[in-house]
């Protein structure tokens, strides 16, 4: 596909301050893979070209966009993009950098010598359905029920046990959420939490740390961990790029 | 996906998770297909698709499924003898639970190649209409 000059399709990973230095060996999603800036006045661009013959979205494109804000977060302040951002090569500066240089600027400040960590953690299966059973005599006594039972009797009983239990789980985990995220916010500069996909996960939260404190909050979910073994298994994702810190509201 | 059980000074009771590279699909599809700064300006050509299919993946499904699958656990528990998963086995099932769901239909998503959809939009503009944009309620800015 030919292009005229200026409607080269551009890919936007996200904003730096002007000046920045971006790491050597960056890697981008275009068929050059090179990455480079775009810059006007005191912000900046990371971009590169796009593969313009298929559509985005195989794993190679989304680990590129996410590898590429990483490795500039480890060192500098920037704006993620959601992915996939494509716009023409001209509207670069005239619609996303000058329009908006001193809303970008303010987001970048926010975030200058801060990285994002998300920790997510899951019941032990076992560990938290005993905890039910014995604090919850209804479903001890459905569960009791449906084995004395031949299974195709029981389907109805099932169903309304495993639903019983399911809100158990649910009521739990929310207080094990907050308790968690009470534990390590003080530690973060914000705190944004995300929706849980399955019964079992107990939290989903992203933290917004001080480069300075980053040791101190990793010790913090350590020794979280440590308290929680055997009932809930935590998961820490980061350094990354802030992701889940750049809505304005 | 780097898993790292023991960190210097530390117990390894957390698992961790490097970003860039090192992370696994699903945790980068969590982190860049529903965040990350939206301006107006890449809305017209944005990929379609992609999104529909992550939103719908993590809408939680308290179904009959799900309760079936807690009856049967539940019902499997060995009252007397608390017994959980060993180590390896256990963030293997974290790992692949995470990763179920989240990742469905990406690869395929987004139908239209970047040329068309920036080919489109351009006609478009000129044209003077504009393409009906779904609402995207967290992207509001202004």
């Amino acid at each position: 596909m030919t292009v005229a000059d200026g409607t080269k399709p551009t890919y936007v990973y996200g904003l730096v301050k002007a000046g920045t230095a971006l790491p050597e060996g960056l890697a981008g999603l275009g068929p050059s893979g090179r990455v480079s800036t775009i810059v006007h006045g005191h912000v900046a661009a990371i971009v590169s070209d796009v593969p313009v013959d298929r559509p985005l979205g195989v794993r190679g494109d989304l680990v590129a966009h996410e590898t590429v804000l990483d490795a500039v977060a480890s060192r500098a302040a920037v704006v993620p993009m959601r992915f996939p951002a494509v716009v023409e090569e001209d509207s670069i500066v005239e619609e996303l950098l000058a329009p908006n240089e001193d809303r970008f600027l303010a987001l970048l400040d926010g975030l200058e010598n801060r990285v994002q960590f998300t920790l997510t953690g899951r019941y032990e299966q076992d560990a938290v359905l005993h905890e039910i059973l014995e604090g919850d005599p209804q479903i001890a006594g459905l569960r009791e029920q449906i084995r004395s039972l031949p299974e195709d009797a029981t389907y109805y009983l099932r169903v309304r046990m495993g639903e019983l239990v399911v809100e158990a789980l649910e009521d739990r985990r929310d207080v094990e959420a907050a308790g968690i995220v009470d534990r390590l916010g003080p530690l973060a500069v914000a705190t944004a939490s995300n929706p849980l996909a399955a019964p079992e996960d107990v939290v989903n939260a992203a933290f917004l740390v001080e480069r300075e404190r980053l040791r101190e909050f990793e010790d913090a979910v350590e020794s979280v961990g440590q308290e929680l073994a055997g009932r809930v298994r935590l998961r820490l994702l980061g350094p990354v790029a802030p992701y889940d810190f750049v809505d304005e509201e | 996906m780097s898993i790292s059980t023991q960190r210097s000074g530390g117990g390894g009771f957390v698992e961790r998770a490097q970003g860039g590279g090192s992370s696994s699909l699903a945790d980068v599809v969590a982190l860049i297909l529903d965040k990350g700064l939206v301006i107006d300006v890449f809305v017209r050509v944005s990929l379609v698709g992609i999104e529909i299919l992550t939103i719908d993946a993590r809408i939680v499904v308290a179904s009959v499924d799900t309760y079936l699958r807690f009856a049967e656990a539940t019902n499997r528990l060995d009252l007397y003898e608390k017994g959980g998963k060993d180590l390896p086995e256990l963030v293997q099932s974290v790992a692949e639970g995470g990763a179920r769901g989240k990742t469905t239909g990406v690869i395929e998503a987004a139908a239209d190649a970047v040329g068309d959809v920036l080919a489109r939009g351009r006609a478009e503009r000129e044209e003077g209409r504009q393409r009906p944009v779904r609402p995207r309620p967290r992207e509001r800015h202004q």
